[in-house]
């Protein structure tokens, strides 16, 4: 698992990489075998197509920029609008569907900052130890004792509502749990033979960190992106739901259903649509991660 | 021991400060003046000041830390600007509908997730574990607040078996608090109508809430049995002919409680937070909803003084974990 | 098998669950009306705070010297039977009924309005601004003990039209409950010394507050003894469909704040009867009329022009009139004003032709107060209509107090703003000074409107004692403040209540705020 699978060479790869091709079959022979992995593969794929095609499969695309069809307002499924229209009379297919990118964004800076704030303090902190990490995992130990929607809400109360500042407050409470992560592992790590080897060789600190620490940090790293991709997006829904979310007319599906909570139950329709998208949605990323989990990282399948 | 429980004090304390501090900060970037909002729309300028003054709002930043940091230290969390009373008040009041939620998701949570959990772990890779599985993934996927409104409208609307939010009907007057949680505090006046229908009136978003922590529960306990289902012992025990029930529950169950309990522990201080969107639904005057309706009001203690109590029960929960594991487990105490 | 048995003991708690039908709650053979609505009530001491929901408890559980009923709205006598003023309208005085009395029995006399009067203006809160300006506490002077009379610092012919607000205290029990100096305002916030036609009960903050009927109140009652309620109780219900639930299945006898289709919906259920009323609260999308693109009047009237008025109304499903002029229809001295743009694309290009963005182009921000549905959707439409202009607008939506502190300067004020404006009384100086400079400052005048002509002519009409001499002046402020085109002029929605149909005695009036109700009227008709 130490080898870097990313540099590809022109000539002789499958020759120099046959282990590492053979244990990637294996994983993907792991992962088909589970029903549940696949269906967590195939519900991310969805919605990553859904993403990226956004406007071009809505059968509505103006409608997900603020058009006015009060004419049209509230109207139940069918063939015209499969999922009904909203009180402004726009298609919720198609800001459904558009909103999979607002949501495709929001997961990914939430876990990107995340990532890119914990990781190196993770490192660092397992690395170094002493004073220093009993210093960064107490701070990290501060914010993890309030949950994370609890202390959102304060911060984006307090910032006002708004996409931006809501991504802004999850980032901020969504790092700690990254540095917990990779602290441990390094620390693990640091007492392995091979990385005591390059100290005694003369390796410099920054070496070893990026040559033999964080390539061994990507797999769990992976799996907890991808759980958390998910979990970041509920979040910003919940936050959305409470009424401090995206602004409109941009189609955010907390948003939508906050709005189309006054309108249950005569017009399920338009609470029902958004609801299931962010469910299936985070199912479809924790169904995909705890199927990276079993395969890449067995021993801690469960936790 | 007495020096690691003491170690582990003085770190509980500083985790508190730090979180004062942190949130203390982060609720006063805020662009929004409550003053003004409390003074009335038509209020004058001096009118304003009034209030600000009052509150204590006039002063520099720093000088409000020091003002807030001394009140905490005496039990004084600040006054809410909206309901013009000290927050600790208003806490003790709203606190115990939430401890109550909380309690029963936790019991519906390990009432559901042990039992399921260990079916998983028994049958592994069959279909009741994928569907196990699912289920227990579904918990944590579920939008609490679109299933929430989803059961509110079927159970209370549609089929009005139960009612759509708050803890009691209207004209029930509330029992003589004992605990001042309804459900005990009904049955030990013997109020059993007054129970049945608190417990009516729990039992949704007690659902709600239990989802999450229930996944947790039953993914740990799935765990926790399948290593000790393959421990030398129970392969012992199965070679000596003791009945498969038996080994399951008593054996297996018992050895996999521990790490079960940790989780639930922990799940405790993460249900209070969430508790902030079932509440919401499901109109329960709990903390959640008094957080919430202050954050809209860019009333900050509120906001301050709730996210405190949750991280303080948080700390407190896990600062109990700690001693526990230190006490079953000599080593970790040199550590 | 304990859990065999917990399921079944959770089987039975639930298959038992016999709910309520649809029947009033009742004390006694007497019936408590339930109110649904969405507004805590936080403090109800007369002179700290006022909102809909404070203000419909203070109404019931206070008296003030005068009420406003009916519709138009009209300053009846309460407390006091008859009052005169005179001629340069700077002394008033008011002679008070003589068999008023409070809760405790204690009479309703002169001294008592003074006090209150003096604790509203030192308290400086809540009510206060309505008469600080005019009137000092050592101008209230108790002639004997039914009479009182204020001395005002300078002429002010509205005087009369905010003492329906200024609710009459008994200063024995707040002085009994005083802390501090505090004017017992601690003790005031859960606890009422008035002499209303109700007394508080049960008081569960973030639940439900419970009237009790006064069982002797001083001025009877207008559906008569027989039929007067026990009490009422205030509920609070925040989800528009679980008021419409609670409706549905009788557990409350009337709801506010139902969304549009709500109403439109159940409207034709049997059993439930909607009131819908003309108030006076007007929307207007404030232009920042002194920095920004806004600053320019041809841009101001070209998306004036631009603007689709007919969906005002359609975003309220047609209950919403739009507005003729900048005073609401139902103010005294309201006047068409019939050079009010309506929606005219062409008009609208040639204004923004003259003005210093020919072709569009810019983007403004729209703020409307996060979560008011029906501002976001008039919101959306802006962005529609503005977009024929190739202005792009922001839709932002803000909480009260963080957009408050924005407006209130002009280089912080937003381009456009959409505010709704109830007026506190029916005498027109109380619209008419929101476009006045010293309204600088305030959530209505987030315009920073100027214009020294309208200044004046507000200034001087407030000191004249004669209707007939103040309506002319009243009629040329609405004309001049449309031309300048500070805001977009909206509508004004209709007010709304669902109530079911055996609840009698509504009365509507439209000086009262969105949702508040006089509950001292209300009966229920049924067996």
């Amino acid at each position: 698992m130490a080898t870097d699978t990313t540099s590809a060479a022109p000539t002789g790869w499958r020759a120099r990489h046959a282990g590492t091709i053979r244990q990637w079959r294996l994983y993907a022979h792991l992962f088909r075998r589970s029903f549940s992995s696949m269906l967590g593969l195939f519900l991310v794929v969805l919605f990553l197509v859904l993403a990226a095609a956004g406007p071009a499969l809505a059968p509505y695309p103006e409608d997900t920029m603020g058009a006015v069809h009060l004419d049209n307002r509230l109207k139940p499924p069918s063939l015209a609008h499969p999922f009904g229209t909203d009180e402004m009379g726009n298609d919720i297919l198609s800001r459904v569907i558009v909103g999979t990118r607002t949501s495709l964004w929001i997961g990914l800076i939430i876990t990107g900052v995340a990532a890119l704030i914990g990781v190196p303090l993770g490192i660092f902190a397992g690395y170094m130890g002493g004073r220093i990490r009993e210093v960064i995992m107490r701070i990290t130990d501060v914010f993890l004792s309030v949950p994370g929607l609890a202390l959102a809400l304060a911060i984006v109360a307090s910032l006002g509502p708004g996409i931006t500042n809501c991504v802004i407050a999850l980032s901020l409470v969504w790092w700690p749990g990254y540095v917990r992560l990779i602290d441990s592992k390094t620390l693990a790590l640091k007492e392995e033979l091979y990385i005591e080897a390059a100290r005694a060789i003369g390796a410099r600190t920054p070496r070893i960190l990026f040559h033999h620490i964080l390539p061994n940090c990507v797999s769990p790293l992976i799996v907890k992106a991808s759980m958390d991709m998910g979990m970041a997006i509920l979040s910003a829904a919940s936050l959305g739901f409470i009424g401090l979310g995206a602004k409109p007319p941009s189609p955010e599906w907390g948003a939508m259903i906050s709005v189309a909570r006054s309108y249950m139950p005569d017009w399920w329709w338009y609470a029902l649509f958004p609801g299931l998208a962010i469910y299936l949605t985070v199912l479809g990323f924790n169904l995909f991660g705890d199927g990276l989990r079993d395969i890449l990282d067995p021993k801690s399948r469960g936790r | 021991m007495v020096l690691f429980v003491g170690k582990r004090l003085v770190l509980f304390g500083f985790m508190l400060l730090g979180l004062l501090t942190i949130m203390f900060l982060i609720t006063n970037v805020a662009p929004g003046d409550p003053a003004k909002l409390m003074a009335g729309q038509n209020a004058t300028q001096d009118m304003v000041e009034t209030i600000r003054r009052e509150y204590g709002l006039d002063k520099s930043l720093p000088e409000q830390y020091a003002v807030y940091i001394g009140g905490v230290l005496r039990g004084d969390l600040g006054r809410s600007i909206v309901s013009t009373k000290p927050v600790v008040e208003e806490l003790l009041r709203y606190f115990p509908a939430t401890f109550e939620l909380v309690l029963v998701a936790m019991g519906l949570g390990i009432l559901i997730g042990v039992p399921f959990g260990m079916l998983s772990a028994v049958y592994r890779d069959s279909w009741i574990d994928h569907a196990t599985r699912i289920f227990s993934v579904s918990g944590v996927a579920l939008p609490a607040f679109w299933f929430g409104l989803l059961l509110q409208l079927y159970f209370a609307v549609h089929l009005e078996w139960l009612p759509v939010s708050g803890r009691l009907e209207l004209i029930t007057p509330p029992p003589e608090p004992l605990t001042r949680l309804y459900l005990i505090d009904s049955l030990l006046r013997g109020e059993f109508d007054t129970f049945r229908e608190a417990f009516q009136h729990i039992i949704l978003p007690a659902l709600v809430l239990s989802f999450p922590c229930l996944a947790s529960i039953l993914r740990v306990n799935r765990a926790e049995m399948l290593e000790v289902l393959q421990s030398d012992y129970i392969v012992a025990a199965r070679a000596n002919g003791i009945p498969a029930f038996r080994i399951i529950t008593v054996y297996a169950l018992k050895n996999a409680m521990l790490p079960t309990l940790a989780i639930i522990g922990l799940r405790f201080g993460w249900m209070l937070g969430s508790t902030v969107l079932v509440e919401t639904v499901f109109d329960w005057p709990g903390i959640g909803l008094y957080a919430v309706q202050s954050a809209l009001y860019s009333d900050f203690k509120p906001v301050l003084g709730v996210t405190l109590l949750i991280g303080f029960c948080f700390i407190f929960i896990n600062f109990l974990i700690d001693l526990a594991y230190g006490w079953l487990d000599p080593r970790l105490r040199t550590q | 098998m304990k859990k065999i048995v917990m399921l079944g003991l959770a089987a039975a708690l639930l298959s038992t669950a016999a709910l309520p039908a649809a029947a009033f709650e009742r004390v006694g053979d007497r019936k408590v009306i339930v109110f649904g609505g969405r507004q805590q009530v936080p403090v109800i001491d007369p002179h700290v705070r006022y909102d809909w929901s404070i203000r419909m408890m203070q109404q019931s559980l206070y008296d003030a010297m005068a009420k406003y009923n009916g519709n138009p709205a009209k300053i009846e006598p309460w407390l006091a039977q008859k009052w005169e003023s005179s001629p340069d309208a700077k002394t008033w005085t008011f002679h008070l009924v003589k068999n008023a009395k409070f809760h405790n029995g204690d009479p309703v006399d002169a001294e008592a309005v003074r006090y209150s009067f003096e604790r509203g203006l030192k308290l400086n809160k809540g009510v206060a601004w309505m008469l600080k300006d005019v009137l000092d506490p050592s101008g209230i002077e108790v002639v004997d003990a039914h009479t009182v009379r204020f001395n005002l610092k300078s002429s002010y012919a509205p005087f009369i039209s905010w003492i329906p607000w200024w609710y009459i205290v008994n200063p024995k029990q707040v002085k009994a409950n005083e802390v501090d100096g505090d004017y017992g305002q601690k003790w005031l916030t859960e606890n009422a010394a008035g002499s209303g036609p109700f007394k508080t009960k049960r008081w569960e903050q973030n639940v439900l507050y419970e009237l009790v009927a006064a069982d002797d109140y001083w001025k009877g009652w207008p559906q008569g003894e027989k039929n007067r309620p026990a009490g009422i109780i205030y509920k609070i219900i925040r989800e528009p469909a679980a008021q419409k639930a609670a409706l549905q299945r009788g557990e409350a006898d009337i709801v506010e704040g139902l969304t549009p289709d709500d109403y439109d919906q159940i409207k034709s259920t049997k059993g439930i009867v909607v009131q819908s009323h003309a108030g006076m609260t007007t929307f207007g999308i404030k232009f920042n009329t002194q920095t920004g693109p806004t600053k320019d009047i041809n841009l101001r009237k070209a998306i004036a022009y631009a603007v689709d008025y007919d969906s005002f109304v359609k975003v309220y499903n047609g209950a919403a009139i739009l507005e003729t002029s900048p005073f609401p229809q139902g103010m005294q001295g309201h006047v068409d004003v019939p050079e009010r743009p309506k929606q005219d694309l062409a008009k609208a290009k040639e204004y923004l032709a003259k003005s210093a963005y020919p072709n569009g182009g810019i983007e403004l921000d729209y703020y409307h107060v996060a979560g008011l549905e029906e501002a976001r959707r008039i919101g959306l439409v802006l962005l529609d209509n503005l977009s024929k202009l190739n202005i792009k607008v922001n839709v932002t939506p803000e909480q009260w107090p963080n957009m408050v502190a924005k407006g209130s300067k002009p280089d912080t004020a937003p381009n456009m703003t959409s505010v709704y404006v109830t007026p506190i009384s029916t005498d027109p100086d109380a619209v008419a000074y929101q476009y006045h400079r010293n309204a600088w400052g305030q959530y209505f005048a987030m315009s920073h409107y100027d214009n020294a002509d309208v200044n004046a002519l507000i200034d001087k009409a407030r000191t004249l004692g004669k209707w007939e001499e103040r309506a002319p002046l009243y009629a040329e402020i609405q004309k001049k403040i449309v031309a300048d085109q500070p805001e977009v002029f909206g509508m004004i929605q209709n007010r709304r209540w669902a109530h079911r149909d055996y609840l009698k005695g509504f009365a509507f009036s439209p000086v009262r705020f969105t949702g508040e109700v006089d509950l001292y009227p209300l009966w229920i008709d049924a067996k």
